[in-house]
């Protein structure tokens, strides 16, 4: 208890210190966010080593040798997984080690995934993500399928089969639902597909367009791009379809809602001369401007599910991603990439970066700007949404 | 250093209270990992994969509706599907109306002057055809986001919808479909190529002669 009374009283001290002077960062190694941490792993091969790093340089903890690590992973593997995280040096005071823990049932994967989840808490105070999904495009031929597959690329199921483009996938709260656009009926239909049980409907199929739906982070709304009044416009409905209610009134086209996490406000994109991003109330009523500082066409945003931030993609063709307040502020230039979405940590991105004109899925750790590829991942992949 | 600046204030609020929550942590020693060993659940066999879904999507239901408002043309049923329709056995014909492909501006959705002679060809062909319907398809080069050129292939479409409109052409034979970036005319990365893929091409839906 001691150790814990000790921590909080250093959280609570940088944290004063960020608030008053944030422009002398001097924070001691936990509250240090913006850095790359060296790590040592030791003790553990195969799979669980690939995972344990793959997994921990993700949230910028990257393995080096012990003599430069701030901190020292060791352990060992057999039917179940020990492992155990020491900080070295100065970094020691921070208490924020743990003494060997356990890690039984399952696989080894997900085994190293659960150790990897307790090192990222301890080190960098964020919750879990690494026994969560992740849905995106797969190109096949002159196609796109939708794929599920684990954050990391593993595990990859096609979802789809229907031989046609399908496109903005997003998930209920929890991940059990995927909506998305279908061209299955020659023209764009949202889908609700039930990943449990395989079933799918057919969500919204008004005359003209249906596309790129968002759900509530309640659960209870389904926001989404509609033609049917002459232009593409932002409409919300009930999670049922029904009550259906347009909130935008644009001459030229709104596309890419995405909610608060109250699931009172909408933040989207519309495009009138160029494209900016926009609030409005679920509700309706005057949309707001959301200043960001910069020019060019600014699209794809993604809301955090901390409510803190937004990011979003600038550019037109040589994309990069920037992250600006919710409520609006200077935004940030990130890394080359678009499309990005949040991880429910509110601190990972995953995102799609072209190499070659070939788009690749990746993940961004936001606070260090350190990129880690999907590598597990074939062919050409893009627009991924996180579950959250 | 601003980039630091934010982020670290942004960051340290929720690194605050995780922090507090993780402090409860005892010396554990065993963690059962809930959830292990469930896979994602395989896709349902190919007979079952369409559960849910009409054949014909929705039928129409409501009456026409011949409002326009601030030039924009609602669809006139709830149902975007016109193959549901007197069209449901009809064929497709991507030829006869292929040389009228409309091409755009970058970023725009305005009908150039350079296209009205296709666009008064293709109001003229429809108007001589009253049982043929239009699928006009709105296509982008590959410098957008795929959600935000799903809006502007639509908004391309719906532009040459309302330009046949002008020209007296009744909009109940016309309809639209957006493919965003995902289906472009040419290969490549450079203008001669972007110029070729920004573009609405015409798809005439044919009844069967019986």
């Amino acid at each position: 208890m001691k150790h814990s009374i000790q921590i909080i009283l250093a959280f609570v001290f940088s944290c004063a210190l960020h608030a008053q002077v944030p422009q002398h960062i001097d924070v001691d190694k936990r509250g240090d966010f913006t850095r790359i941490i060296p790590i040592s792993i030791s003790g553990f091969t195969g799979e669980a080593d690939s995972v344990l790093k793959f997994d921990l340089s993700v949230l910028g903890l990257e393995a080096t040798s012990a003599d430069k690590a701030d901190y020292l992973i060791s352990g060992s593997q057999n039917a179940s997984l020990e492992g155990r995280l020491q900080p070295t040096g100065s970094n020691s005071a921070a208490g924020n080690g743990f003494a060997p823990r356990v890690y039984s049932g399952g696989n080894t994967r997900s085994q190293a995934h659960a150790f990897a989840d307790d090192i990222v808490k301890a080190i960098r105070g964020t919750p879990p993500i690494f026994h969560t999904k992740i849905a995106f495009c797969r190109k096949e031929g002159p196609n796109m399928e939708l794929c599920v597959s684990d954050f990391d690329g593993q595990g990859v199921v096609q979802m789809t089969h229907d031989g046609t483009l399908v496109a903005t996938p997003a998930w209920s709260p929890g991940g059990r639902h995927l909506f998305y656009t279908s061209w299955k009926s020659g023209y764009t239909q949202i889908f609700e597909h039930d990943t449990a049980t395989g079933k799918r409907s057919v969500f919204a199929a008004y005359g003209g367009g249906n596309f790129n739906p968002s759900i509530s982070p309640d659960g209870k709304k389904v926001a989404m791009i509609l033609s049917k009044g002459g232009s593409p416009n932002l409409y919300v409905c009930d999670s049922d379809g029904s009550n259906l209610k347009q909130l935008t009134f644009e001459r030229d086209e709104a596309s890419s809602p995405t909610w608060s996490p109250d699931s009172q406000t909408i933040c989207y994109v519309v495009h009138s001369g160029r494209a900016s991003l926009r609030k409005i109330s679920v509700s309706g009523g005057k949309p707001q401007l959301l200043p960001a500082g910069i020019g060019g066409n600014l699209t794809s945003p993604d809301w955090s599910p901390d409510g803190r931030m937004i990011i979003f993609t600038s550019g037109s063709g040589n994309f990069t991603l920037w992250i600006t307040p919710a409520a609006g502020g200077e935004a940030e230039q990130l890394v080359a990439g678009e499309d990005p979405c949040w991880a429910p940590n509110s601190r990972t991105v995953i995102f799609t970066r072209q190499v070659n004109h070939n788009p690749v899925l990746s993940l961004l750790d936001v606070p260090t700007k350190h990129v880690k590829d999907v590598g597990q991942l074939s062919g050409s992949c893009s627009q991924p949404a996180w579950a959250r | 250093m601003k980039t630091l600046n934010l982020i670290s204030v942004l960051f340290v609020g929720a690194a605050l209270t995780l922090g507090l929550a993780g402090c409860k942590h005892g010396p554990v020693t065993t963690t059962p990992i809930p959830g292990a060993n469930q896979p994602t659940p395989p896709p349902p066999p190919p007979s079952s994969r369409d559960n849910g879904l009409p054949p014909g999507a929705m039928e129409p239901t409501a009456p026409p509706v011949v409002v326009s408002t601030n030039g924009q043309i609602p669809f006139d049923t709830t149902g975007s599907n016109p193959w549901a329709g007197p069209l449901k056995d009809g064929v497709e014909d991507k030829t006869t109306l292929k040389a009228d492909t409309v091409y755009f501006d970058f970023d725009s959705s305005t009908i150039k002057k350079t296209e009205d002679k296709k666009l008064e060809d293709v109001a003229t062909y429809l108007k001589g055809h009253m049982a043929d319907a239009l699928r006009v398809e709105g296509n982008c080069d590959e410098r957008g986001t795929e959600k935000y050129n799903l809006s502007l292939g639509e908004r391309r479409a719906l532009a040459v919808r309302e330009y046949l409109a002008n020209l007296g052409v009744d909009s109940r034979q016309v309809t639209t479909v957006s493919y965003g970036k995902a289906k472009p005319a040419v290969e490549g990365h450079n203008e001669a190529a972007w110029s070729k893929n920004r573009r609405d091409d015409f798809v005439l839906l044919v009844p069967k002669t019986p």
